[in-house]
């Protein structure tokens, strides 16, 4: 199966297992808690539109993305909404849009 | 022959028979469930007259063991006897021992008629009167004349000046109360502004508050405040109404890091003063005192401890020049008779109880009855106390909360079944029920008249227990060693089975003693009992019962000091980066962080008043590891003062872990509680906190655990909804859990987690964040609100929880208040307003009574003063 490309904002990725490897190093730079930075929001944004879910995702609009606690003490990106409401989302589904 | 002389035989053969017979018969008088004994001895074959004679002879002693002779014959002429004249002469030696107390118990127990002083005849008139005069103070305050015993005389009498005191006496000397009258007298009649009374539990601090609010009742100009918050002192320092503030040592390091440069004092109170040799608290103690004296070196001092060997010792850290006096008294006030219980053979319902007398002689007082075979160990201690301390005022130690508990319940079985229950034990079980959890072991027990006590409980449900243990309507207390670390309560009866401190630790003899001392109420009784079961288990009590010990007063900086290297060792190894590998903190870390920081401020150990007690050659070797690492230091000294026990070199390595920090420096910010990235920020910064400063938050599996604990507390959630939710948890996760220790647990993760660690650490790590924001100009970044530490001791984030808190409010009742009440932001004369409309409505709103009574007392009483 040929390699599918990805863009995520200004960055190319010649197949999507790297657009995981570097969302996946991103979410390690970050401790839990964490309010994720500038440059790298740019990048979640375009990486949400991708998700299979990604309207209901964003709702009324997101204000900042944090990284946060998931599951058996693992930890994954989570997004903030203008209302005050929070949800965690995959940044593999939204890679793989499943 | 000497009169020592003659005290001496008096006590070994002159009377010891007839004393003999009446210890036995005063004895008998004091415990139930007595199998009956046809040879018991009477009180006719007593020779009176020579016995009375000889206490009088005895009063005259300053030694213990002669004094309690005298003491024992009065009582007992006043009790056994039915003679007018015999009773007025037992009343007459107890006022030649100063023990007014007891005169007035006698009288208002009908055992004296009434016109004593009229059947005494010129002469013994005249030196009675003479005597209460003699032993009268005039309080200043309120013009009125206190009849004292000696102790409490020469207490009086030397506190009046400057300079330091250190007071020690047995418990049950009115030490407390005294003091207390004496500080109002001070604030009334002198020049103290602002006083501070030191106490070293959380339990002690709530306890002296209120008993300072109830003497001072409607006196105005006087605040009492256990808050660590800036507004009554800055009042007091500007002329308005004087203050007493009441606090642990931590919350005075609070309220001192809020006031930053400017906070002075003029009089300290400290009590319970032998705990400065605390095994983890002492330093932080030791640490507030200098602080002040260092703030103020007109500073009047006043120390206050249990049967302590050596009170002097306390003054040894005085400034140069200021005066100094140790007023040391072991003179008993109330009977206590030493009592061991033996199974008879064979007969496990059949326990022999003997006394134990100080010359070591053994005396049998008869055998005691038990309802029900005792097998298990907890079982024997129920229903030995059960039996014995029938008619209450009986307190049972055990070794634990869980025990407490199991004990409680065991003896409670063992009661008949009220027929009514009392309305007040009735509005404590709604308490226990609705502040703690519907299944609440307490809420049953205590409508039995029967309660357990540990230090971690809610402090409004514990001072209730105490209360009506004091009025009778609990008649059995089932504690822990909450009670060893000062707790102003006393008993009838005490029963112990192989007492611990701490875990598995036997109790040392002064331990004993300082629990032990706690049986006679004086003025509310003659005697007070101590039961030791199974005295010949070496399992139970290894070197056996203790003989009475005074406590020996050592700081802990001293003790630790005099392990030989182990402290220079221990600081030539805190420097480095892996602190997981630190061996010995629990021993080490509190006092190097003390050592460090004196070292700092003095450029050299050898500086401190400490030196005077160690030798030359170790405090060189410590000056030389404490350079070491203060040459990596550049955290200033004011910082380091406000973080008393945290050491200055774990705050150093976490300023480079900021600076070295890669991410948004807001990110070492705690959020907002109530935003969604608070748990998580307090998850990694637990975990900053362990790897930088100190490992506090131990084990790292944990973390979560007691972040969760944090927030939830912080959020100003009652116990009972951190109960539910912790229970919710385990279901929804499938885990199994006891309800009882699920309780325990969660209220333990509350005071030791929440309102102990997390304040000392965090307002450290905070402090430290806002100098490195300071340093990269991000002043913008600092929140000047209430400081972490405070908001942490008392679980608040609101300004109105805040405000009922200032008010006066327990936790418990300004949390369930705070669930009715809509707005965030009250001050304290909104809180007072918001519940002054619904005045009516209280009772409605479905709080249990004890704190709509609270309520009352503390909010609306307050606005009609």
């Amino acid at each position: 199966m040929p390699a599918k490309p990805i863009d995520l904002g200004p960055l190319h990725f010649a197949k999507r297992g790297d657009a995981v490897a570097y969302l996946n190093d991103m979410l390690h730079r970050y401790d839990v808690g964490d309010r994720v930075g500038a440059d790298d929001t740019v990048i979640l944004r375009t990486a949400l539109e991708h998700h299979p879910d990604a309207e209901a995702k964003k709702g009324c609009g997101i204000t900042h993305f944090s990284v946060r606690t998931a599951d058996f003490g693992t930890k994954c990106f989570w997004l903030n909404r203008t209302d005050g409401t929070t949800e965690k989302f995959s940044h593999r589904a939204c890679i793989y849009g499943t | 022959m000497s009169l020592a002389g003659l005290q001496s035989w008096l006590l070994q053969e002159g009377i010891r028979d007839d004393l003999d017979a009446i210890v036995r018969l005063t004895v008998r008088t004091e415990l139930d469930n007595l199998v009956a004994e046809p040879a018991a001895p009477s009180t006719v074959a007593i020779d009176w007259p020579r016995l009375l004679l000889a206490g009088s002879i005895l009063a005259r002693s300053d030694q213990r063991i002669d004094q309690e002779g005298a003491l024992r014959i009065a009582t007992a002429a006043i009790s056994l006897t039915n003679d007018q004249a015999l009773k007025d002469a037992g009343a007459v030696l107890l006022g030649k021992l100063s023990n007014f107390r007891a005169i007035a118990l006698a009288n208002d127990r009908h055992l004296l008629t009434a016109g004593l002083d009229g059947r005494l005849g010129v002469a013994l008139r005249l030196e009675s009167q003479r005597r209460e005069m003699d032993r009268s103070i005039l309080v200043e305050s309120s013009g009125a004349w206190l009849q004292m015993n000696d102790f409490q005389q020469r207490f009086w009498n030397s506190a009046g000046g400057g300079g330091w005191l250190s007071a020690s006496a047995p418990t049950a000397s009115g030490k407390t109360f005294l003091v207390l009258q004496w500080l109002i007298d001070q604030l009334t009649a002198g020049d103290t502004r602002v006083a501070v009374y030191l106490a070293p539990t959380r339990a002690l601090v709530s306890e002296i508050e209120t008993t300072l609010q109830g003497l001072l009742g409607k006196t105005k100009g006087i605040e009492v405040s256990s808050l660590p918050l800036r507004d009554k002192y800055e009042a007091a320092r500007a002329g308005g109404a004087q203050v007493v503030l009441v606090f642990t040592q931590e919350r005075m390091h609070l309220l001192a890091n809020v006031l930053a440069g400017t906070f002075s004092i003029d009089l300290l109170i400290v009590d319970e003063a032998h705990k400065i040799g605390d095994s983890q608290r002492g330093v932080v103690l030791q640490d507030a005192i200098e602080r002040v004296s260092r703030a103020n070196s007109k500073l009047k001092v006043v120390f206050i401890s249990p049967a302590t060997q050596n009170p002097e010792a306390l003054l040894a850290d005085a400034p140069d020049g200021v005066q100094t006096v140790a007023i040391d008294s072991d003179a008993p006030t109330v009977l206590q008779n030493l009592i061991v219980a033996n199974q008879t053979p064979r007969k496990p319902k059949l326990w022999k109880l003997t006394v134990r007398q100080q010359q070591g002689s053994a005396l049998p007082v008869g055998t005691l009855e038990l309802a029900s075979t005792p097998a298990g160990l907890r079982k024997r201690l129920a229903f030995i106390a059960a039996a014995a301390g029938q008619r209450g005022g009986t307190l049972v130690y055990t070794n634990g909360a869980g025990e407490s508990e199991d004990v409680a319940d065991l003896i409670s079985q063992l009661l008949p079944q009220p027929e009514s229950i009392d309305p007040e034990l009735a509005q404590l079980a709604d308490l226990a029920r609705k502040g703690v959890h519907p299944n609440f072991r307490l809420a049953p027990l205590v409508e039995r008249g029967v309660a357990f006590h540990f230090g971690n409980m809610p402090s409004l449900i514990r001072l209730e227990i105490e209360r009506l243990f004091r009025l009778g309507k609990i008649r059995f207390l089932v504690c822990t060693s909450t009670l060893i670390e000062g707790v102003n309560l006393s008993c009838r009866t005490i029963v112990l089975r192989g007492p611990r401190k701490g875990i598995g630790h036997p109790m040392e003899p002064h331990d004993f003693w300082n629990l032990a001392g706690r049986a006679g109420r004086w003025g509310n009784e003659f005697q007070g009992n101590i039961i030791c079961i199974d005295p010949e288990d070496t399992e139970a009590w290894p070197t056996g019962v203790p003989s009475r010990a005074r406590y020996p007063i050592k700081r802990e900086s001293d003790a630790v000091l005099e392990l030989g290297d182990g402290m220079a060792d221990y600081l030539s190894r805190r420097g480095v980066s892996d602190l997981s590998s630190l061996k010995d903190s629990d021993k080490f870390e509190q006092v190097g962080a003390y050592l460090l920081t004196t070292f700092m401020r003095l450029g050299s150990i050898s500086a401190a008043s400490l030196s005077k007690r160690h030798d030359a050659a170790s405090l060189a070797k410590l000056d030389q590891a404490l350079a070491a690492l203060a040459a990596q230091i550049e955290i200033d000294v004011d910082l380091l003062a406000r973080h008393p026990g945290v050491s200055a070199i774990g705050l150093q390595r976490l300023l480079e872990a900021f600076r070295s920090y890669a991410g948004d420096v807001e990110n070492l910010l705690p959020a907002e509680v109530a935003s969604e990235d608070s748990y998580d920020r307090f998850v990694t910064i637990l975990g900053r906190i362990n790897k930088h400063l100190f490992p506090a938050f131990e084990p790292e599996k944990a973390i979560r655990l007691y972040a969760l604990i944090v927030v939830q507390w912080l959020k100003g959630l009652s116990l009972a909804e951190m109960i539910r939710r912790n229970i919710e948890w385990h279901r929804t996760t499938g885990r199994t859990y006891s309800l009882p220790v699920l309780i325990r647990n969660t209220m333990e993760l509350v005071e030791q987690v929440a309102r102990f660690k997390a304040p000392k650490y965090l307002s450290a790590y905070m402090d430290v964040l806002h100098l490195h924001l300071r340093q990269i100009n991000r002043e913008d970044l600092i929140d000047h609100g209430v400081d972490i530490g405070t908001q942490l001791e008392f679980g608040i984030s609101s300004r109105t929880l805040l405000s009922l808190m200032e008010l006066g409010l327990s936790r418990m009742s300004a949390v369930a208040l705070y669930e009715k009440i809509a707005r965030d932001d009250l001050s304290k004369e909104d809180c007072v307003a918001w519940v002054t409309e619904r005045e009516g409505q209280l009772e409605a709103m479905d709080f249990p009574v004890i704190i709509v009574r609270e309520v009352r007392e503390r909010l609306l009483a307050a606005r009609r003063l």
